[in-house]
This record gives structure tokens, sequence and C-alpha cells, in this order.
């Protein structure tokens, strides 16, 4: 009898977190719906280690910019360029090497810098000349493509000889030597995987052990077990099938630290802060002392040192940069800034969120392509999940609101 | 008493966007631990004088003295070094925010500073915030609760508790009961008579002459960017309004003459904005 009261209200509990969380969780759901749906349609080839393994490394070069083009998003304005900026800094990369013969470090260093800029360059038409910014960056789209195009027309394609850049897209963390257990799995990984989820598990614990001292209504204990045990479990689940191949990607090991410290910028810090503010009420923010003008200068710059960085990645996962580097990457960006719950109306979106939302808009290339779906339905495919996260987006929006 | 140095006071201020004479040449005084009304119809000029008091606009002529000092306005930095704090009519609050980031935005607690990088101290925060809503008898149940998911009395409140939580000498605030229900005008009102309790001085704009005649010590009223009135608040609820709105509405003009001849419209130059 008290079971089934039980059973009642906890059928309650989840229906109404879903409701209330539904545009946190929506991503989550989403990503696993696809996953299942390509894992039944491809009988079992996209759930592979190896597929996992090319997934999330073709994740890389798109999780960058879903990072950046979220923080822009946040503070309510877009970025058109960043596609063809990551293709032309992936080029000068490859020319700084190839030709001016510059070591690694110093092509890496110039072509993040030259982001850099061309991010100012942008903040400066947006904050200082009032250009709206989908005027200011479609314009940056059209002169970037210029500009690769510039710098591959000698050669059509630089192929990039140095291995040590093409391991940053292509190479795996080294293992700790065999001790005799688990042959053949890359230990490495495990250990890493295993430290991310107790470091998981403490924040949780800590974060609802200080909202309830501030009567915040949190999870209900056993919902947030369920969490728990669910998020341990991807990604648990996810170093399993990585570790069963080759490990940790290096690929993947900079989107992590990318990630870290931008959720550590944007969750604890005063700039963080001051993103979100500017983001919820720009005059408010300005009237409170914050410079619009400053933070959007900040996230700008930020936007095109990730271009230079997933220019890098790119150029190095394919050995080389090409006259069409970087096609459409800012609709992914976009797109996955988008599924993973970044607001139009400005003031909302979190790092983690982006992450997720570039692996749904991954793994439906990545599945559409296992099972040879033309490319111009893959297109639409992704138009149509554009749109549909923009509807969940508003409709969200709209029901919060009521 | 009447000796006393006021806590501010305007002089002969003016304003004009473009080729509209906001303000024409505004005294204002406030006293010590005293509630002023400001009233007057629409576009009568009074969110324009409050904004220039907390440096949200230039004026394009006046001086303002703080505590016998002149005073030099130019930003809401400025206003707020001299501890004067405004509740905006349009609420400056960032709906994306929980309470306490709301009450502390612009000025966070920092606990770690890493060159540019500053480490929020959210306990802190929190705990203040949580201190100054107790202090101010504000019923909200958590801190930690976005603003948009709060009531518009709970919203006021904040916006009310934010512009009172750091020293503040002098409060403005823009029409703080407008839109909101009975009951909720009725917990504004308190709040005001609570911080005046605890020896704050308060600016407060109203179209509701009610609101005015409950909380004020002294009232004055603005017509086409002019001062028309300015009287204590006393006596019976309908001979004031009876006087006060014959003023608003411009039937009575009796308060200028003598006092500031002012010149005529067509003497006035049209000045250039300021930025
Ligand atoms: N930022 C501005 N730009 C142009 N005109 C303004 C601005 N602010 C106020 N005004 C004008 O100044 C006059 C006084 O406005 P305001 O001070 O807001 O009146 P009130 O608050 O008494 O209703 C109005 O005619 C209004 O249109
Ligand atoms: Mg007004």
């Amino acid at each position: 009898m008290s079971t089934r009261r039980f059973k009642i209200s906890f059928i309650k509990d989840v229906n109404k977190i879903l409701r209330q969380n539904i545009r946190e969780w929506g991503m989550y759901i989403a990503l696993l719906v696809i996953m299942a749906i390509f894992t039944i349609t491809t009988k079992g080839v996209f759930i592979s280690s190896r597929n996992i393994g090319n997934l999330i490394n073709q994740t890389g070069y798109i999780a960058v910019l879903a990072v950046g083009m979220t923080l822009v998003i946040i503070i309510r304005h877009i970025d058109l360029s960043v596609g063809y900026l990551s293709g032309f800094l992936g080029a000068v990369a490859a020319t700084a090497m190839v030709s001016w013969h510059l070591p690694v470090y110093a092509s890496i260093a110039l072509a993040v810098a030259l982001g850099v800029l061309a991010g100012i360059f942008t903040a400066f038409l947006v904050a200082q000349m009032k250009i709206p910014a989908f005027v200011a960056t479609l314009a940056g789209w059209l002169g970037y493509r210029g500009a690769l195009q510039l710098v591959t027309m000698s050669k059509g394609t630089i192929v990039i000889p140095n291995a040590a850049f093409n391991a940053i897209g292509n190479g795996y963390i080294p293992d700790i030597p065999d001790i005799g257990i688990l042959p053949g799995v890359h230990k490495l990984t495990l250990i890493l995987g295993v430290l991310v989820i107790l470091l998981f598990i403490i924040n949780a614990i800590n974060n609802r052990r200080k909202m309830r001292a501030y009567n915040f209504e949190v999870l209900p204990m056993h919902l947030f077990i369920i969490k728990l045990v669910f998020v341990s479990a991807l990604v648990g689940g996810i170093t399993w099938v990585l570790a069963g191949y080759k490990g940790l990607s290096w690929t993947t090991v900079v989107v992590l630290i990318v990630v870290l410290v931008y959720n550590f910028i944007m969750s604890r810090t005063v700039l963080g802060r001051h993103i979100y503010a500017v983001g919820g009420n720009p005059e408010a923010a300005e009237l409170s002392g914050i410079s619009v003008k400053k933070i959007t200068y900040v996230i700008f710059g930020s936007m095109g040192m990730l271009a230079g960085l997933s220019g890098i990645l790119f150029a190095s996962r394919f050995k080389s940069a090409t006259t069409t580097a970087g096609t459409l990457f800012e609709l992914d960006a976009i797109a996955a800034a988008f599924v993973g719950g970044a607001s139009a109306s400005g003031g909302l979106g979190k790092v983690t969120g982006s992450i997720i939302g570039a692996l749904v808009m991954m793994s439906l290339t990545s599945g559409m392509n296992l099972m040879g779906i033309d490319i111009s339905y893959q297109y639409i495919v992704r138009a149509l999940v554009l749109v549909a996260a923009v509807v969940f987006d508003v409709a969200t929006r709209n029901r919060e609101k009521e | 008493m009447g000796e006393a140095i006021p806590i501010v006071e305007m002089r002969n201020i003016r304003k004009s966007f473009g080729g509209v004479q906001a303000l024409r040449g505004v005294d204002l005084v406030l006293h010590h631990n005293e509630v002023l009304g400001l009233v007057g119809d629409n576009a009568a000029g009074k969110s324009t004088l409050m904004k220039i008091l907390s440096g949200a606009y230039i004026p394009n002529e006046g001086e303002i003295f703080i505590e016998g000092k002149k005073a030099h306005i130019i930003n809401p930095w400025d206003a707020r070094r001299q501890g004067i704090e405004m509740v905006y009519q349009d609420l400056a609050l960032a709906n994306n925010l929980d309470v306490a980031a709301n009450v502390f935005m612009g000025r966070e607690a920092v606990s770690v500073k890493l060159g540019p990088i500053s480490i929020m101290d959210e306990h802190h925060m929190g705990q203040e915030t949580q201190r100054l809503l107790d202090r101010l008898k504000i019923d909200i149940s958590s801190v930690r609760l976005k603003v948009e998911s709060l009531s518009g009395g709970q919203r006021q409140a904040v916006a009310i508790a934010r512009a009172t939580a750091f020293n503040t000498k002098v409060t403005i605030m823009d029409e703080p009961t407008a839109a909101l229900s009975v009951a909720a005008i009725g917990k504004v009102l308190d709040l005001v008579r609570e911080l005046k309790a605890q020896g704050c001085s308060i600016i407060i704009i109203s179209h509701r002459l009610e609101d005015i005649y409950q909380v004020s010590d002294r009232m004055m009223v603005l017509r086409h960017g002019r001062k028309v009135c300015d009287t204590p608040v006393a006596g019976d609820i309908d001979d004031f309004r009876e006087r006060v709105v014959a003023y608003i509405i411009g039937a009575r003009d009796d308060f200028a003459e003598g006092v500031s001849k002012q010149p005529n419209n067509e003497h006035e130059e049209v000045q250039d904005i300021v930025h």
C-alpha cells in the first residue's frame, strides 16, 4: 500500500521535475534518442568504439566553436563568420609551418592571435559602430571566405607534413605501462573517467547542500540519486567505449580543457556573472556599472580565439588546409548552442550544454553518413534540427513566463 | 531645524532632448530622513530630473549639492559614490539571475583575485542578501530564486532592497507602485516606511496621490518641466488631492510668480544634447 503511494508520488515528482527542467534535460533526451536510432539503423556500427572515437574527434572542432557561440548568443548577438574564419586560420597555421617554416607552437600561437584580432574587429563593428552583429559577421563570412581562397590559391590544398601538429587531431594520450590487468583496454583513460565521475558526484553533493542552506527547492533525494547514476553511467559508458579503442584523443583533451576553463569563468567569476547580466538586461547591467562594450569585446575576442583553435583542430585532423575548410561550421555551432539550451532572447545558456549540442549535431552527421544518406537530405535534416531547437526554446520560454 | 543643511539640493536644472525641453530650471531640496513625493502629469520631467540626480543623464545647466558640497555627477558611479541610488521605472533587474546576483550586480563580492579573473564569494553574497531581506522584512523564500520567478511586488522589493544595500544615503524610486496589485502596493509602501524608520532619505515618484499622501513628508509637483508646487503633506486627503490635482493639470499656477521668474518659452534657446 505504502509502496503504491510512493510510486504515485514518484511519478508525480518525475513529471514535475521534467516539466520544470525540460530545457536542461531536453538535450540529453535528444542525444540519447538520436544515438539509439542510429545504433538501430546501422545495426550497432554507430555505437562501436571506433565510430564513437571518431565521432568525438570530429565533434572537437565544432565543440570549441559552440562554446564561443553560446557566449555570443548569451549576450544577444550571433557570429556567422566563424566557419570561414576557422578555415582561414587553419590555412594560416598550415602556411606558417609549410612556407614560412615556423615551429608548430609559433604557428598555433599565430592562428589563435589572429583569431583574437578578428574577434576584436567584429566587436568594434558591433559595440562601437553599432552595426547589428548578423550584418557585421555576414561581411566577415564573405571576407574570410575570400581570404581562405587567397591563402590556398597557389596549391589548392596545403598538405601539412608535421607529425606533432597532426597528432592534435589524430593522436591519443599515452597509456600507463601494462600491469597485467585489463589487457587491450586504455587504463589511463579509465582512470581519468573514474576521476571525472567522482569529481562530478562530489560537486553535485556540495551544490545540493549549499542550495538547501538557502532554502532553495532541490531535487528530491531519490531523483537526485537517479540523476547522479544517469550522468555517471553516461560518462562511464563513453569512457569504457573510448578505452576499448585507443583511449582519450588529444582533441578530447583540448575540448575538455576549454570546457573546464569556460565553465569555471561562466559560473564562478565576476566576468561570467557580468556576461550573464549583460545578456539578461543590458540596460540594467550598464546602469549597475558593467561596461556592455567591454563585455562585447571580450566575448567576440574569445569567439575569434576559439575559431583559431577550431581551425587548428580541423587542419590537424585532415593533415591539410583546403579551400573549403570551415564551410558551414557556423551553422553547426549555432545549432549546437541552441540545442544545448542557449536562448535566442539572451541571458541563458551553459558551456556544458553547448558540448551536448555539438555531440547532437555531429551524431546526426556521423549517423547519416553511416546510413549513406545523400548530402542534400543531410542539409535539410540539420536545418530542421536547428529550427526545432529554436522552436523548443521559444515554446519553453513562453510556458515559463505564464 | 530649518537651518540644517539639506542632504540634496538641486538648483536651476535644465535639460533638453533635441527640441524637447524636458526641464526648464527646476530646484529641488531633500532634507535628512525626509520622504519627498514627486508628482506630475506624463512627460512632466519627473524621471528626467531624477535620472540627472542618479547620474544617468547629464544636465545642460544647473548645480547639485550633496550635504552642502557641490557634486559633479556625470555617471551612475559618481552618484553611487555619493550615496545616491535609483530604482528605475522599468526595474533595472536581470531576470535570468537570482535574487542575490541582482542585489550585488556590478559590485560582486570577490574571494580570490587572479589577475583579470576575480572569483566570486557566493557565500558572502547569499548571506548578506538574506540579511538585507530580513532587515527590510521582505518575504522571499530563497535568495537563490531567479528573479523571473518572482511576483511583481517581490521584484519591486528586490529592486528597492538592491538600491538600499550599500550605505545608501538617498534612495530614489521611480513609480514603484505602478503595475502592482493593491496588496503589493501596500507592501511597497510599508517598505518605504521601514526605510524611513531606519534613517533613509527618499524621493518617490508616483502617479497615485494616495501613495504619496500615505508615506511622504513633503511633496512637489512638476508641470511641463517646471516646479509648480512644493508643499508639506498635511491635512485631509480629499483637500490634499483637490489642491494637488489643480497644480498637476495646470488649473492653478501661482508658485513660480515672484519666487523665481522664469523666462518665456520664446526666449529659451534650443540646446544641443550633451552626451
Ligand atoms: N532619453 C530621452 N530622449 C528623448 N526625449 C526624452 C528622453 N527622456 C525623456 N524625454 C522627454 O522628456 C520629457 C520628460 O520625460 P520624463 O522625464 O520621462 O517624464 P515623466 O517621468 O514625468 O513622465 C518627455 O517629453 C520625454 O519624451
Ligand atoms: Mg517617468
